[in-house]
């Protein structure tokens, strides 16, 4: 029985990874669906979230926590809306390919204007070293736990913004079609930039949450990480936010059996794996669907 | 005879560094310029070439403290080094060829996603496989051919001829080939799959090729590279050169030849220079104590000190240079805007 106490080990860590992931990948397919393009500065608002947190807790020892938090997730957001509104929406009418090379450009400015303020050095949020709790032979940390509570309750909020309000109908019916949704009469300019809030925040989230887990980091830590948001987002369907959660957690645990079965220095090559068996057996790519 | 120094010697070591770059532009501008595939994962085929010039070429493990990989063929310098380029080319292209028959068939922009991803897993294996790579720690005994007769000056002339030559075959064949009834299939591909298909062309087969092609040019690149440096370090390999290269394709003109070479030189001298600015900055402090020195100071002092300030300036400049290109000017400096297709709207 040590074996599948080993596997639900395994499992577990997992989830709590896909908890990071899940935040990512819903926030990068969210975007994606007002603005249809592969946005490779992504990965750069989950190291600005993260690394406004340091920042702020170095200014200010007093803050707590979560407040900062609650700070850096709001800047990020509205970081999203200005880089968004910079560079991507001018372009927006000339199709998905400048818009996706541009975003490499903005991918590097970002990534570099942080390491030019804050150096290469790895830096950590004052989170306590804890002892997992053991429950059925399963280990889990308090911070783990409340690393899953949080992404928790930010996917129940974005689903509840999606389906119970205004914005979440105008977000869809923009996502379905944005020349409809102008004819409509629906600000889609202002859905986009809301859009970018939700995606931004959400990144900045995750970025904090990552954090949390895997300190210390790298404020480059976010490019490397895209490509495991990409797998999950691609495997969800690109633009389906629901999709792009139950994508997180295949992906997670497909990371973590693979680490803890296989060898712990291929965790980006797993995710891929899945991502490359999806594309082959749709070979017409994934079906984009509305939400 | 120390005619190479100074400013010299900076020169030529920032053309034979461009010439290598100019071959890994002109091998992804087949492949996106022309044929209109997005790879983002250049860099793995420039290092395959780099590693496989290093296999072949490194003395064998037994003889070198500290190596960790098994495999070291030693063929003799300097007629081997005809070897150890057609096997870096091959590789490249071997690469290329496996990424391809998997991945080809994607939509453009999921073939991005592949590729940036492939490239890397294929940085993940140069670091875990020691056994083949010699790990973070790198094959540091590549040998330079004929360095030890010519002498360190008059060799860094007669490589910086070698690459050049280099560079103009390929330049020449490559074109060639472009002008040729296969590069206008190519374009047609570029510009219509389904097009393309009516006409009878297999065009899975034909982007195959071409994505073969550029990765077998930058594979020779990666042996360029490797008996240039005289090392092989998995850092040199990271995603920033792939983008550095586009960078490159971007400022020239995509689907311009010429261009590409010409954005690879632009770009090197750029990168290059950019390490002069502290020693600029120091002369100038030095030499102006009174009024420029203290203006400069006080410019300078809100600046952050640490190391990686600078270079990170630099990355900052790359990007912009993605974005102000494909804003105001898709053709870069010498692409023909009626070519330049690909960075327009998409169907």
């Amino acid at each position: 029985m040590v074996d599948l106490s080993g596997l639900a080990q395994a499992l577990t860590f997992g989830l709590i990874e896909a908890s990071v992931i899940a935040l990512g990948a819903v926030g990068l397919t969210l975007s994606y669906g007002v603005t249809r393009f592969i946005n490779f500065a992504y990965g750069e608002f989950l190291a600005w979230g993260a690394f406004t947190v340091v920042f702020l807790v170095a200014i200010a020892p007093a803050l707590p926590l979560p407040l900062a938090v609650a700070v850096a997730v709001v800047a990020v957001g509205f970081m999203g809306v200005a880089v968004s509104g910079a560079f991507f929406e001018p372009i927006a009418d000339r199709g998905g390919l400048p818009l996706l090379i541009t975003s490499i450009g903005v991918a590097f400015v970002l990534r570099y204007l942080l390491v030019a303020i804050a150096s290469t050095d790895a830096r950590s949020l004052p989170v306590p070293l804890q002892r997992p709790v053991e429950w059925m032979g399963v280990g889990l940390t308090p911070v783990q736990a409340v690393v899953i509570g949080v992404a928790a309750l930010a996917m129940l909020a974005i689903h509840g913004v999606l389906q119970y309000t205004t914005l979440g109908t105008v977000m869809r019916a923009t996502s379905g079609n944005r020349e409809l949704a102008t004819v409509a009469g629906i600000d889609t300019e202002a859905v986009v930039r809301r859009t970018w809030v939700i995606s931004a925040g959400a990144a900045a989230l995750a970025g904090v949450l990552y954090t949390v887990l895997y300190a210390p980091v790298r404020p480059t830590f976010g490019f490397g990480y895209l490509i495991i948001i990409f797998a999950a987002t691609l495997l969800g369907g690109i633009g389906r936010p629901y999709g792009a959660m139950l994508g997180a957690v295949l992906i997670g645990v497909t990371i973590s059996v693979g680490s803890a079965y296989l060898s712990p220095a291929y965790d980006q090559a797993y995710a891929f794996i899945v991502l490359v068996v999806v594309l082959l057996v749709r070979p017409e790519g994934i079906r984009r669907g509305t939400f | 005879m120390a005619i190479v120094t100074g400013w010299v010697a900076f020169v030529v070591t920032v053309a034979t560094i461009a010439c290598i770059y100019g071959l890994l532009t002109i091998g992804l501008n087949l492949q996106f310029g022309f044929t209109g595939l997005l790879n983002f994962g250049h860099v793995a085929f420039f290092a395959a070439g780099a590693y496989t010039a290093a296999i072949v070429s490194m003395p064998p493990p037994g003889t070198v403290p500290g190596a960790r990989y098994m495999i070291g063929l030693a063929v003799p310098m300097p007629a081997g080094l005809l070897l150890t380029l057609a096997a870096a080319t091959l590789m490249g292209g071997v690469l290329a060829a496996l990424i391809g028959v998997s991945a080809i068939r994607l939509e453009s922009h999921y073939l991005a996603i592949a590729t940036f991803a492939l490239a890397g897993i294929f940085y993940d294996v140069l670091v875990n496989e020691r056994w083949l790579t010699n790990g973070t720690f790198g094959m540091t005994q590549v040998p330079k051919p004929l360095r030890a007769t010519l002498g360190a000056d008059a060799w860094a002339l007669a490589y910086l001829l070698f690459a050049a030559a280099t560079l103009a075959v390929v330049y020449l064949l490559v074109g060639r080939l472009l002008e040729a009834p296969f590069g206008r299939v190519l374009r047609g591909v570029r510009e219509s799959t389904a097009a393309a298909e009516m006409l009878g062309k297999d065009t899975d087969r034909i982007k195959l090729v071409a994505f073969s092609l550029g990765g077998a040019i930058a594979g020779l690149a990666g042996g360029v590279y490797a008996h240039y440096i005289g090392s092989v370090v998995t850092g040199q390999f990271v995603a920033g050169v792939t983008f550095t290269v586009w960078a490159a394709l971007l400022l020239g003109g995509v689907a311009s030849h010429r261009g590409a070479v010409v954005g690879a030189f632009i770009l090197v001298a750029f990168q290059q220079s950019t390490r002069f600015i502290t020693t600029a900055y120091d002369a100038a402090v030095a030499a102006f104590p009174d009024t420029l020195g203290v203006v400069l100071t006080a410019l300078a002092a809100p600046l952050p000190g640490h190391p990686a300030f600078l270079p990170s300036v630099r990355f900052m400049i790359i990007g912009l240079l993605f974005i102000l290109v494909i804003r105001f000017r898709p053709a870069g400096v010498l692409g023909d805007p009626q070519e330049v297709t690909v960075m327009g709207s998409e169907e």
